[in-house]
């Protein structure tokens, strides 16, 4: 009897056990309230792609962003930039939208840190789920897994600056795990008796020059590079 | 020198020399009318595996985007007006019964079939100069200049040429395309100094270049390593000069390779001409 109620203690105080118990979307809320105060901001951005199948010089243009979900990228040369972990979102993950799951407590540059996997409620943009991984002490989304559902896997790793008193992404390294050939559509003959091959790479973004909260229009979304 | 410039008097005087050079002007105005209309469709279709993951700005279908994209065409329409005079050049004067006449004046037969070697060779650079000046003449003011984007259908694969670098690029990349072009000629030349009819060898060098190209794209192991002994397999040596990095080696080597077919054909052509049997 004296051991089944020591397991109990134990089992009960376990921290998968008082995890489950905690409100693992506090988290969330905590990095949205961290920028509750970032309506807009424009940075300069250059990415380095080091893809073997992607030859392509450094690249640089003028992102703009406006809360909570308008964004463009600008550049008078042909420009690529990064869908997913390109650009800093605060609002990017409402508790709302998706299913939150605990994974585990971990450490992050020597900070606490945990991680956490979202499954979105509706499909959007091909994403089948994230796995966050954020910095409890400074509430920062420190790494960002993301699942897609046509098997393309993406890490990305932010490093932060302060930038008028906030906090936002001064470098964000991906990396790229991706299959080479498209899923759908009509595939050439040596496509279809190849073995399924996959793209890894990483994708450096450096951004600087961050003016925040400089009051952009609506206007400025307006074109077909932006994207709401 | 003369001679050179007699042959290719009579080459220009014919009607026949310049269905070539409308057929190329009528494709490229069509094709960059088509591309103009439908630029939407080709953007999405092209950046299709890539706007999954990215934003993409800027002008991707440039002038010489379409020049590139036009010039995958001269592995089958270009050798076919090649050999329309190439394959002519030595075979018409049998069929016109001016051989004769021609072989029996003080020029000797090695000049004759050099200076018409050198002819066919002429036009050739001459047909692939049209279609370089016409792509990009027509293709600037309609699609504007850019960056070059080369990118694989259906692949993540691109490479990206800044706009600096394409003119030398393309320039190269034509330089390219007119010597892999004249290895057509000098099969069409070969077949001509062996026929006494023109059809023969414009037939006979197409069949020679589609069934080589066929060959050399079948994915099995066995046609797979024949690939090195088809000329065809060099013949893409201008798309090498959108390469990043430019693999010069490579160049170099197919550049002899095609090289050492030409002139094994024109010793050939120059033989079969020098014995030719014209009494009979």
């Amino acid at each position: 009897m004296k051991k089944i109620l020591l397991f109990l203690v134990l089992f009960l105080l376990s921290p998968q056990w008082i995890q489950a118990q905690e409100d693992v979307s506090l988290y969330l809320d905590s990095v949205e309230k961290k920028y509750a105060g970032l309506r807009d901001y424009t940075a300069d951005v250059n990415v380095h792609f080091d893809i073997e199948t992607f030859k392509a010089p450094d690249m640089q243009a003028k992102l703009y962003y406006k809360a909570p979900d308008k964004m463009k990228v600008e550049s008078k040369r042909v420009f690529f930039f990064p869908r997913e972990g390109g650009y800093f979102n605060p609002s990017l993950f409402k508790k709302e939208d998706f299913e939150i799951k605990f994974l585990e407590r971990s450490n992050f540059d020597g900070r606490k840190a945990v991680k956490l996997k979202l499954t979105p409620k509706k499909v959007k943009r091909n994403i089948q789920d994230f796995v966050l991984t954020i910095d409890t002490d400074r509430h920062l989304i420190r790494e960002m897994d993301v699942t897609q559902f046509d098997g393309r896997k993406i890490k990305a790793v932010i490093e932060y600056g302060k930038f008028d008193s906030f906090e936002l992404p001064a470098h964000t390294q991906l990396k790229l795990d991706i299959p080479s050939f498209e899923s759908e559509g009509v595939k050439e003959f040596d496509q279809l008796i190849q073995k399924p091959k996959r793209v890894t790479g990483t994708i450096e973004i450096t951004y600087s020059n961050y003016k925040v909260n400089s009051g952009l229009s609506d206007e400025v979304f307006k074109g077909k590079e932006s994207d709401k | 020198m003369k001679l050179f410039w007699f042959e290719t008097y009579k080459t220009f005087s014919r009607w026949r020399t310049y269905i070539s050079f409308s057929v190329i002007a009528l494709i490229i105005i069509l094709t960059e009318v088509v591309m103009k209309l439908s630029a939407s469709e080709i953007v999405y279709r092209m950046m299709r595996s890539f706007q999954k993951g990215f934003f993409i700005t800027g002008n991707i279908l440039n002038a010489w985007f379409v020049t590139a994209f036009i010039m995958n065409s001269l592995h089958i329409h270009i050798p076919f007006l090649i050999t329309l005079v190439a394959g002519d050049i030595v075979s018409s004067e049998a069929t016109s019964g001016t051989v004769r006449f021609l072989l029996i004046r003080p020029p000797s037969r090695s000049k004759i079939i050099t200076a018409k070697y050198l002819t066919a060779l002429f036009y050739t650079a001459g047909l692939v100069i049209f279609f370089a000046l016409v792509c990009v003449s027509l293709g600037l003011p309609l699609f504007g200049s850019g960056d070059l984007i080369i990118h694989h259908y259906g692949k993540f694969d691109i490479v990206f040429i800044p706009e600096s670098e394409i003119p030398l690029r393309i320039f190269l990349a034509f330089i390219g395309a007119i010597w892999s072009m004249t290895v057509v000629a000098s099969i069409a030349f070969l077949f001509s100094t062996l026929a006494e009819n023109s059809i023969g060898p414009i037939i006979g060098t197409m069949a020679v270049v589609v069934v080589f190209l066929v060959l050399g794209n079948l994915p099995l192991d066995f046609f797979r390593s024949l690939k090195p002994y088809l000329f065809t397999t060099y013949m893409n040596l201008w798309q090498q000069f959108l390469n990043i990095p430019i693999p010069w080696q490579e160049i170099v080597r197919s550049a002899l390779i095609l090289g050492l077919h030409n002139a094994g054909l024109f010793l050939i052509s120059f033989f079969v001409y020098k014995r030719k049997d014209i009494k009979s």
